[in-house]
């Protein structure tokens, strides 16, 4: 047969493409396992360096799955009725927000949400199960670690917001940010990307959400001066403005806003209920 | 061409015939990767792989491309070695694979790959043309560390992640200095090294 003639032509592409496939594919499956270990352990990780529990210039991973088995604790939330979800075990698919996404059982699109809700985060879809990782000293609730994600430039930013709870007492106003850590994202590097910068990340350590009535106000802003606003990022507006879009939704209304406030109004009225007894 | 010996189709692309500073190719990923050397180091490791590998393929089956689709299988073939390539790393090197990102599949892109599949290994065996694929390979990783090494040393005063000379920022006395923390540093160190290479050996020197 003639190298250049349209039978061998053929014959040689669909060959190349099938030995290719074979090739490409038996990896991708064989090493799956793995790779879901590594990406386990790097969520962990990032949890843990959101919370302010583990740097990974200090500790190695190794050590991360310790610190992260003896100081977190799962809830799993039921974003519906914004309480403590029931029936629901570890590895449960409908923890799972992409594959929740593909199950029409297991999210409801954000549009359907309520009236007038807009979906300002670009996410689509809301799950109705999600996963918060709380940090306790003994029974006292430290940290609340929260998932977030919302659309930036090009791509969907994954993270986890850290919320220092130790100040419950003084409702909304009391709650402040441990630590916003991104751990999946697909910006531009340099740009966007630069949520993964150290020095963006030390902005945030202090700033507070919610104002005295439970607005988020929270904010990446190009002139940052109050406790309400974190510098902008040079050169990404659209990516700054993509994150406040996104604790704008998961820390209000439509995602654990109604969760927190069962929260803190669980702490004030234990509180009450320790004073009158003394 | 004459036919060239193993020893210098293997060592020809680390000075003679260097793929960045002669050829002129695989610029985008050097000024990209090189703001630390850890980088760096694997990015040169995996395009060397890629190429040597890729070279060896196309090596094996040059006789049976026929001309129409040549480019596209080269690419295929490419294209393939990155894909496995990235998910090694995803399984053995997360933490580096986290740092590549986006650069590991961009390899495909890297005009050294395609332009040393093209040039040498349509034309020739599959042992020479891995050789060649390694050697070109071996060169670009020469520039890459190079380039790494000063532009992490001097732009933030660690090697390899290890303190060298303690940042005024992290309470020591070297003022880093930024601009090699930017692209346009690796682009004039490039252009430097060119310039050095060329005062070496006038024969590189363009004709204008």
């Amino acid at each position: 047969m003639q190298r250049d003639s349209i039978q061998n032509t053929f014959k040689v592409a669909i060959l190349l493409c099938l030995v290719c496939s074979v090739i490409v594919s038996s990896l991708a499956v064989g090493l799956r396992d793995i790779q879901q270990e590594q990406k386990e352990a790097f969520r962990q990780q990032n949890i843990l360096t959101a919370a302010g529990l583990w740097d990974t210039d200090e500790s190695t991973p190794a050590e991360a799955k310790a610190i992260y088995k003896r100081s977190i604790t799962e809830v799993f939330v039921d974003l519906e009725t914004n309480g403590v979800a029931r029936g629901i075990e570890a590895g449960d698919k409908r923890l799972d927000p992409k594959a929740a996404a593909r199950d029409s059982n297991m999210h409801t699109m954000v549009t359907d949400l309520g009236d007038g809700v807009r979906d300002i985060a670009g996410i689509r879809k809301r799950e109705h199960y999600s996963t918060i990782y709380e940090v306790r000293e003994g029974d006292t609730l430290q940290t609340l670690v929260i998932p977030v994600r919302g659309y930036g430039l090009w791509s969907t930013l994954w993270g986890f917001i850290a919320l220092d709870m130790a100040d419950m007492s003084a409702g909304p106003v009391g709650i402040s940010i441990k630590g916003l850590s991104y751990y999946e994202h697909g910006e531009t590097p340099g740009l966007g990307g630069e949520v993964e910068n150290k020095l963006w990340k030390a902005k945030w350590p202090g700033k507070r959400v919610y104002d005295g009535d439970w607005n988020v106000q929270i904010e990446v802003s190009k002139s940052a001066t109050t406790d309400y606003q974190v510098d902008a990022l040079s050169g990404a507006t659209i990516t700054s403005n993509g994150v406040t879009s996104m604790l704008q939704f998961w820390l209000g209304e439509q995602g654990f806003g109604p969760y927190l406030k069962s929260v803190i109004g669980a702490a004030a009225t234990a509180e009450s209920v320790v004073v009158i007894q003394e | 061409m004459a036919d060239k010996t193993a020893k210098e189709v293997l060592f020809d692309p680390l000075v003679n015939n260097n793929p960045i500073a002669l050829q002129i190719l695989g610029l985008c990923s050097a000024l990209a990767v090189t703001v630390k050397l850890e980088t760096s180091l694997v990015m040169a490791l995996a395009v060397t792989v890629v190429t040597g590998c890729s070279g060896a393929a196309i090596g094996f089956i040059n006789k049976y491309i026929p001309d129409s689709i040549r480019i596209i299988v080269q690419m295929t073939v490419i294209a393939s070695l990155v894909i496995a390539v990235d998910q090694l790393l995803q399984a053995f090197a997360f933490g580096v694979s986290q740092k590549l990102s986006v650069f590991v599949g961009l390899i495909i892109t890297n005009c050294i790959v395609m332009g040393r599949a093209e040039a040498f290994a349509m034309k020739n065996g599959p042992w020479m043309s891995f050789l060649d694929g390694i050697g070109n390979g071996l060169g670009y990783s020469m520039i890459l560390i190079l380039v790494g090494f000063v532009r992490e040393l001097f732009g933030s005063g660690k090697l390899l992640g290890y303190t060298i000379m303690t940042p005024v920022t992290d309470g020591g006395w070297y003022p880093t200095n930024g601009l090699l923390l930017i692209s346009p540093s690796a682009f004039v160190l490039i252009g430097l090294i060119i310039w050095v290479i060329r005062t070496a050996k006038p024969e590189q020197v363009g004709k204008s």
